[in-house]
């Protein structure tokens, strides 16, 4: 579903941010990329989204290169970053309508609210302007855009990120749910507690290159922190 | 998707309480202007037709005198004024609108409203052209600047980006929706003008033009969308918001503020003009003189006595079977229009070159192509007053051709005490002035139009390059 082959960038002739990045996220797959700040996360996800060209290799999605069919393979995506920013003088339900039609699925307004039920926000508060949200709800929201637009591939980069640990749970148990219904999830984030609660596989990321690929089975929390932690190290 | 796009730019702008300000404020302005604008059209156009008709009646009311009287009693010429000049009243208020018809003289136009404005108005009125032009171009970048930098800098970009959406459609959908709250604006304003207008005057009396009135309307839609397409490209090139608003303010002043004013000052440089006390000393001297500077007009009037007396075949004046008074009084006339002639038209064509070196100005402010073009539809502007002079002067030339072809073949007898009454005055027929199509105005005007048209072009192109090479953040 997705994949990355050889991938690499460089920027303006410096250390290369990601180095011959190889990698292949299935459908069903959640798969957490761990790394510091500056470890290539984020360049991996732009990278996906064609927000910058490869220096060498290719990102794939379905089988299409991101460079290539900038457009089709976008079809597929939904990207949830950090913080979802929304037009905050639009409601909830607006935002869910603009960003769905745009990506070719038309809705009514009725039609839409089940999405907001199925990210755990009420009516009432679709109908709120955007403006007075906090940041899990317009997480929420972000995940609400990928259901409707029904992506078959989530981008998230640190989507977890200052949320309460009740919010972080919640939004947890969506990439689960989304994923048990066949979408392929690849999240880019710091949280080692999280990416293995959540995750069904996860990667270390040093320096641009991926170091390691763990399966979450049958893996401990404080195994998954030991082996992140001397990865660091080296 | 572009109409997506459109509503939700709509929305988000109309939810804006910047907006609502602005844009309020704009629309008083607008409504203002028109109905003040169409209330003065009223009045003025209603008074010209009535000083026409008493200037008429006056004229055929003349008692019996000697018809050199009547030409000395002269007449007006009252320049007709369109339903568009409600709108744009162009150079009006500084030429004026009436010029008076009498014998000897070609006089100057007079009721120049400037003359009698207070130093409150030395800016300038408040018209709805002012509001178009200069006012509104404003509200657009006020609403656009943002358009991509604003949403790049929210982050939002990057959502939009990410769905895979064509950045020509994002673009197209921002136009348009700017469009709609432009059109939120003007359609209220146009209406609730119209309607005001309607229960306070006859509108089947206004002499509206439907073929200006569109050609002028398309014009401005033509001048808003470049400033729409130019915003929107320094939005999507520029790094932030603020730089974006910073630049767009910089070009609405150039456009609005420093072209005008340049191009004034740099077309009469190119091409200085004379004072309005030098020009009619000028006159003044050359029809002493001669415009060659050498012949008096003794010399001329001699000449011209032993040609008229060889032509009867008589050796004395008192002999000739025509009034010589008459002839005398036409040669003098005809010694004039040379001088006329000369003056003016050298005066006409200097503001010609003016003009066009002003026409050509718009290449770097589209308000100087806006300008010229609402100016000439609404028939305010220098070529149609340039027109309605020459035909005024026809109508005088002919007029004291009248009379003294009355004095010269029916005053022989009487001599200097021919007398005429309501005969000749009636041969003397009223003036009229015909409006000119639209096609005139811009054929006079078609450096502007293809200077506009190209703006039209040119801002398009950035805008299609600038959207094509989108970076999201």
């Amino acid at each position: 579903m997705l994949e990355a082959i050889n991938l690499s960038k460089i920027y303006d002739s410096g250390p290369p941010a990601l180095d011959s990045l190889n990698l292949r996220v299935e459908s069903g797959e959640i798969f957490c990329l761990l790394g510091a700040n500056g470890a290539g996360k984020t360049t991996t996800i732009n990278l996906f989204l064609n927000f910058v060209k490869p220096s060498g290799g290719s990102a794939r999605v379905k089988n299409l290169d991101v460079v290539q069919a900038p457009l089709e393979t976008k079809k597929y995506l939904a990207y949830i970053p950090e913080q979802v920013m929304l037009y905050r003088n639009l409601t909830g339900l607006e935002n869910l309508e603009y960003f769905s039609s745009l990506a070719g699925r038309r809705y009514k307004y009725p039609d839409l609210l089940p999405f907001f039920e199925q990210v755990g926000l009420t009516t009432n508060e679709a109908h709120k302007r955007i403006s007075t949200y906090s940041k899990g709800m317009r997480q929420k929201v972000g995940i609400a855009i990928a259901l409707a637009k029904k992506a078959e591939v989530l981008l998230l980069d640190e989507p977890t990120s200052g949320l309460d640990p009740k919010a972080s749970n919640e939004f947890s148990g969506l990439l689960q749910k989304l994923s048990s219904e066949g979408v392929a999830v690849f999240m880019a984030t710091h949280d080692l507690f999280r990416a293995k609660e959540t995750g069904t596989r996860v990667g270390i990321m040093k320096h641009g290159r991926l170091v390691d690929t763990l399966d979450t089975e049958g893996l401990q929390h404080t195994d998954l922190e030991r082996i992140y932690l001397e990865h660091m190290h080296d | 998707m572009i109409k997506t796009i459109a509503h939700k730019e709509f929305l988000q702008m109309v939810r804006d309480g910047r907006f609502k300000w602005v844009a309020g404020i704009v629309f008083c302005l607008l409504l203002a202007s028109l109905v003040v604008g169409w209330r003065h059209y009223q009045t003025l156009n209603t008074q010209h037709e009535l000083a026409q008709t008493r200037v008429r009646e006056q004229w055929l009311s003349q008692p019996e005198q000697n018809p050199h009287s009547g030409a000395h009693y002269g007449t007006y010429a009252f320049k007709p004024k369109t339903f568009l000049s409600s709108i744009d009243t162009g150079i009006e208020p500084y030429v004026g609108a009436a010029v008076w018809l009498e014998a000897h003289n070609q006089n100057q136009f007079q009721a120049r409203p400037a003359e009698d404005a207070t130093a409150v108005e030395r800016f300038g009125q408040l018209t709805a052209a002012v509001v178009l032009q200069i006012l509104l171009p404003l509200l657009i970048i006020l609403v656009s600047f943002s358009a991509f930098a604003g949403e790049r800098e929210e982050g939002t970009l990057r959502q939009l980006v990410s769905l895979g959406i064509k950045p020509s459609h994002l673009a197209a959908g921002k136009a348009l929706g700017i469009a709609a709250a432009l059109a939120l604006i003007l359609v209220p304003a146009v209406v609730i003008g119209v309607i005001t207008l309607s229960l306070l005057t006859n509108l089947a009396e206004a002499k509206v033009d439907s073929g200006r009135m569109l050609m002028m309307g398309f014009l401005y839609v033509l001048y808003f969308s470049i400033f729409i397409s130019v915003s929107l490209a320094v939005s999507a090139k520029a790094r932030s918001s603020r730089l974006a608003l910073v630049i767009l303010l910089g070009f609405w002043i150039f456009n609005g503020l420093i072209a005008p004013r340049f191009a004034s000052d740099l077309s009469r440089s190119l091409y200085p003009g004379p004072s309005n006390f030098e020009f009619e000393s000028n006159i003044k001297l050359a029809l002493q003189y001669g415009v060659d500077g050498n012949t008096t007009y003794r010399e001329v009037e001699r000449k011209r006595r032993t040609e008229i007396m060889s032509q009867y075949g008589v050796n004395d004046i008192k002999d000739l079977p025509v009034n010589f008074a008459g002839i005398r009084l036409q040669m003098n006339e005809d010694w004039g229009y040379e001088v006329f002639d000369k003056f003016y038209g050298d005066l006409h064509e200097n503001f010609r070159k003016q003009n066009r070196v002003q026409q050509i100005g718009a290449a770097v402010a589209p308000l100087l192509a806006i300008r010229s073009l609402s100016m000439g539809l609404a028939g305010t502007d220098y070529y149609l007053h340039q027109d309605f002079a020459e035909k005024a002067e026809m109508h005088r030339r002919l007029e004291v051709k009248i009379i003294n072809d009355d004095i010269t073949f029916n005053g022989a007898e009487a001599g200097s005490k021919y007398v005429n009454g309501i005969d000749v005055w009636e041969k003397v027929p009223p003036f009229q002035y015909q409006m000119k199509p639209v096609s005139w105005v811009l054929g006079n005007h078609w450096v502007s139009l293809l200077i506009l048209i190209m703006w039209f072009g040119l801002a398009g192109g950035p805008l299609c390059w600038t959207i094509r090479s989108i970076k999201a953040g």
